[in-house]
């Protein structure tokens, strides 16, 4: 089918005049497809009003939900019952606070009641074991699907280390061992990456990601509204039949898609930067303000792959809508579109090794993600800058071309 | 007729879909200053042979030519100089009536300031002035379909195709649009309007054409046809169709 469409195709040589004309029906169309959206109050809230309300919720309360519920992991001291018994130990315990112990009489039942988060079982005779210098097997037992029990089977396993450590000790003193002769290695852990890598993997782990969601949501319904609404409303022949080519139709309606797409990036990444910068010191118990301000060259190159990656949604989005003979069936195609422009955006962070070999700048989406990674990392190879940029250009191109091919042909435009 | 700019030229035009011959070899010749009456049942080929006169659609066998230029291979030319009003055509819902009809003018370049006046001409005769500055979503379908017509003569052109141009509308409105037809005549140019309303052609034809089943069944002034058969149009037509049915 692509080459069927392709195959019709053949550029034309482009007086002046011609040349100036085209552009004059592109502006035009342009600028009535765009004050259109701006008047359509639902296309708005979906390409401004929503990533500006969405984003300070993912970037700040998904993280804030996470640092509460470990806030109250580390500060509540979580009830254990301690089967068998030890006084030594459970003197530990309460002197350690790492856990509250409890007596109780079936303790798999208290754990499944959640009236403990774990259960300690010493065995009979613990302390004359240990005494003689024999090993004991100690059990414990927890819910690994409940993140609280599974904290409280760490704090049971810090107590018995300490413990542990305890009983070697004395081992140790009693047969005059210095006990530094088993720790040989003393090791200081010291991280090299500055606050500002820090911050750009911060950022590259989301960036991705929301730049990909927006760049599909922003421009759909406005692409979904500029062909296959034309249809539907019966706009669309008296635009034919005007002088306007029917390439100067697409790529008017095709800039007005980009357009919308891009205004929604822009919008996240603003949305992004503040939430990030002034809202994480304030919401999460973080003491220095995270820097965010990308240097401007990194901003220009961001948009700049930002846009070309816009474009090639766009023009994708023009050509399903174009096709698709109703604004319902043009959604409906759409949608796949969205999980495949995702998707990617998720697994980059996974596939970091295909970052290193030149094919991967060639996959369109992947590349421009890819890319952004680099860039906010800090690791930017400008061969693979210009890679993504060109394959997301030409990817752009191909898809704007089919959709002009789309609407040249009448079996498309009048679905006969 | 013989002394009079032809404007639009068909012959044996044909169009194929998959499976089906909407248009099975159509002829026909219109002139400056005439309103050319389409009339045929649903289905007949009325829209199907507009399109392919306003090259949307590409004629499947046969020529035509719209004031001197191939529909096929001047389609540019062709659009240059036609005003369309197609059938159970929409408005731009979000913009005004004003706004729609610049849109139209600026996409054949016509100069801004005889833009406007075109616009305040052309709304003034089709008694849209005052609602002019409202978005069209707001209008009622009459006057949507005025803001269409307007669409359509908006840059003067001189051959206008009006696909059902009175279909759904009210006794004012549909009148407005008449009177609007009627004027187009008397400044020279070739109006050619599909119909199935009888009583309208008969009021604003000068010469029409019967078309049933992809083919012109009977084609001349209305009088002469008359004067033909000895019958009324509306029973012309009926008996026409009647036979393309058998």
């Amino acid at each position: 089918m692509i080459g069927t469409l392709l195959g019709r195709w053949r550029p034309r040589p482009a007086s002046a005049e011609a040349s100036r004309e085209a552009r004059r029906w592109i502006w035009t169309i342009y600028a009535k497809e765009t004050l259109e959206t701006v008047r359509d109050r639902r296309t708005l809230a979906m390409m401004i009003v929503l990533p500006a309300l969405f984003m300070p919720l993912a970037t700040l309360g998904v993280p804030y939900l996470a640092e509460r519920q470990q806030h109250q992991i580390q500060t509540v001291i979580p009830k254990v019952a301690i089967v068998g018994g030890s006084p030594a130990m459970m003197h530990l315990a309460a002197a350690a606070k790492l856990l509250a112990p409890v007596r109780v009489k079936d303790a798999a039942a208290a754990l499944r009641s959640r009236q403990v988060l774990a259960v300690m079982e010493i065995p009979p005779r613990f302390e004359q074991i240990v005494r003689r210098g024999g090993q004991v097997h100690v059990g414990i037992l927890y819910d690994a699907s409940d993140p609280e029990s599974t904290a409280a089977r760490a704090r049971a396993m810090a107590l018995l280390s300490r413990y542990s450590q305890r009983i070697v000790a004395a081992r140790l003193a009693a047969r005059h061992v210095n006990p530094q002769l088993l720790r040989p290695l003393v090791v200081d852990q010291r991280s090299v990456a500055t606050q500002r890598q820090i911050t750009g993997s911060l950022l590259a782990s989301l960036l991705p990601f929301f730049i990909a969601m927006w760049a599909v949501v922003g421009g759909m319904s406005v692409a979904v509204d500029l062909a296959a609404g034309e249809k539907e409303r019966g706009t669309l022949e008296s635009l034919l039949v005007t002088p306007a080519s029917r390439d100067a139709i697409v790529i008017g309606k095709f800039l007005a898609v980009l357009t919308a797409s891009m205004a929604a990036v822009v919008v996240v990444l603003i949305a992004m930067m503040v939430s990030l910068r002034w809202g994480y010191p304030y919401l999460l118990h973080t003491t220095e303000k995270i820097d965010v301000a990308l240097p401007v060259g990194t901003a220009v190159v961001m948009l700049a792959i930002s846009a070309l990656f816009c474009a090639l949604v766009s023009a994708i989005q023009l050509a399903v809508s174009t096709y698709a003979r109703s604004p319902r069936e043009a959604q409906q195609y759409i949608t796949p579109l969205y999980f495949f422009t995702v998707l990617p955006a998720l697994a980059v962070e996974f596939v970091g090794d295909w970052s290193h070999t030149a094919w991967a700048y060639l996959v369109p989406v992947l590349n421009a993600f890819f890319t952004f990674r680099e860039l906010l990392l800090g690791t930017l190879d400008w061969g693979h800058l210009l890679l993504a940029a060109v394959a997301c250009a030409c990817y752009a191109a191909l898809a704007l071309r089919m959709a002009i091919a789309l609407m040249s042909r009448e079996s498309v435009v009048f679905r006969i | 007729m013989a002394d009079r700019e032809i404007l639009v030229e068909a012959d044996n035009l044909e169009k194929r879909f998959r499976g089906y011959h909407a248009v099975r070899g159509i002829s026909l010749r219109c002139y400056a200053g005439e309103v050319f009456g389409l009339l045929g049942p649903n289905g007949a080929g009325k829209t199907t042979t507009l399109r392919m006169l306003t090259t949307v659609l590409r004629p499947t066998a046969g020529t035509a030519r719209i004031a001197g230029h191939d529909v096929v291979g001047a389609s540019a030319q062709v659009r240059r100089a036609i005003g369309v009003l197609p059938e159970n055509a929409g408005v731009y819902g979000r913009l005004t009536g004003r706004e729609s009809i610049r849109y139209t003018g600026r996409l054949h370049g016509v100069p801004p300031e005889e833009l406007e006046a075109r616009i305040e001409r052309i709304a003034g005769a089709l008694e849209l002035t005052p609602h002019l500055d409202r978005l069209t979503e707001t209008f009622s379908k009459g006057m949507k379909q005025k803001v269409n017509v307007a669409r359509a003569l908006v840059h003067n052109p001189p051959v206008v195709f009006l696909d059902e141009p009175t279909s759904g509308l009210d006794v004012f409105s549909a009148r407005a649009v008449r009177e609007f037809i009627d004027g187009a005549r008397r400044e020279g140019r070739c109006v050619i309007m599909s119909t199935h309303v009888m009583e309208e052609a008969e009021k604003l034809c000068d010469r029409v054409a019967i078309v049933a089943g992809g083919r012109v069944r009977a084609e001349g002034p209305l009088d002469e046809l008359k004067a033909r058969t000895g019958l009324e149009l509306e029973e012309i037509f009926v008996q026409l169709v009647a036979q393309t049915v058998a």
